[in-house]
């Protein structure tokens, strides 16, 4: 990340440290896309660092989750492999342990494709931010291929992306989430129950007074806290290994190169070691998403104060 | 005192609030599987869903210190 930029300006490490970290993480400008596209209403669709990565998500998600299932249904189930057997094993988990005790069992065939795509596109985007593609593309470019400053190669790079690191994927997940506790509750009860059911029944007038705002409230708090769980848990991790890893830069720059080389030692396995947590943020994170969407439709469904 | 530097404190309290939560929920949550080792499975799907909103809430805590900070 810091090899990647070519940068000879004459701050010194602890100024630039800050600001390499936040471009790290956040997404391209948008003045320099990656690919120009027009703007639609006022919208300009063209397509930086996290647009790019969302794409190549999608793209492997389908490529290695859609195709082998595929494969699987049309030879009648012949022909097994262990992919595949591997991908079933989350399926029955997603379904028994996730939708079906929070869903209800006359519910679980309508909603456990929306879980299971929740689980496997956070699961797939969490994981490939752990790849340090584009760190390693910026090396090369550094050392071998050496291409001018605004080249394709260099708009890509600083730094890897985690998709979903990106707080307006998350939304849109969240607001997918949002839409099917309101298509959830109305399928089951009718539109009109539906809102009625918002708060319980048969409480003294004067309580529904305090109640309504709170549980309007509600409604949007809680598609509003898995977003930022989402992001923010994915972006923090990150900070933390990059934050851990410019240690070395800066003691070297405050002492000596020699001191810098020597918090080498104990910088590098701390990072590695966060990065070991970083991995079981990712599981936990996906299944944590899928699991409160999945009680939040459930909680639409079997209403229970 | 400037005001900011009251901001990373702030950020501390919350954050020994949700520790205290998750630990209390921890806690009361091995003691019921000690208690009734069958049921451990029950009890461990009872307890995750308040253990990840209390640790949303932590998260949450961090991104607005952050955007404080920031802004």
């Amino acid at each position: 990340m810091v090899a990647a930029n070519s940068s000879h300006s004459n701050q010194t490490v602890l100024e630039q440290v800050g600001p390499n970290i936040i471009h790290h993480v956040s997404n391209s400008d948008i003045t320099h896309p990656i690919i120009q596209l027009p703007s639609f209403f006022g919208i300009d669709f063209s397509v930086t660092k996290h647009v790019l990565m969302l794409w190549l998500v999608a793209f492997i998600v389908s490529i290695v989750v859609i195709l082998p299932i595929r494969k699987y249904l049309s030879s009648n189930g012949k022909k097994k492999s262990n992919w595949v057997s591997l991908i079933e094993y989350i399926v029955e988990f997603v379904k028994d342990t996730i939708a079906a005790p929070n869903v209800g069992p006359n519910w679980v065939m309508t909603w456990t494709p929306l879980f299971l795509t929740f689980f496997f596109f956070i699961l797939f985007a969490n994981g490939i931010g752990m790849i340090p593609i584009f760190d390693t593309i910026g090396l090369l470019d550094r050392f071998l291929l050496k291409t001018d400053s605004h080249s394709t190669i260099n708009n890509l790079l600083h730094g890897g992306v985690t998709a979903t690191g990106n707080f307006n994927v998350t939304a849109g997940l969240a607001a997918v989430t949002f839409f099917s506790i309101i298509i959830a509750g109305v399928k089951k009860h009718g539109f009109i129950k539906h809102w009625a059911n918002l708060v319980p029944h048969g409480l003294a007038w004067p309580v529904y007074i305090i109640l309504i705002p709170i549980e309007l409230m509600g409604l949007f708090v809680k598609p509003f806290a898995l977003t930022m769980r989402l992001a923010a848990n994915m972006t923090g991790g990150h900070i933390a290994i990059l934050a851990l890893l410019s240690l070395m830069a800066i003691i070297g720059e405050m002492f000596s190169a020699a001191a810098g080389i020597g918090v080498a030692f104990v910088s590098i396995p701390m990072a590695a070691a966060i990065s070991g947590l970083e991995i079981i943020v990712v599981l936990v994170q996906a299944y944590v998403f899928t699991l409160l969407s999945a009680v939040f439709v459930g909680m639409a469904i079997n209403v229970h104060h | 005192m400037d005001g900011t530097l009251l901001v990373p404190i702030g950020l501390g309290i919350v954050v020994i609030g949700a520790a205290l939560g998750i630990s209390k929920f921890a806690a009361a949550a091995a003691e019921a599987i000690a208690r009734q080792p069958e049921a451990a499975d029950k009890i461990s799907g009872v307890v995750q869903l308040p253990l990840f909103l209390l640790e949303g809430v932590a998260i949450l805590a961090e991104v607005f210190i952050f955007l404080m900070l920031i802004l």
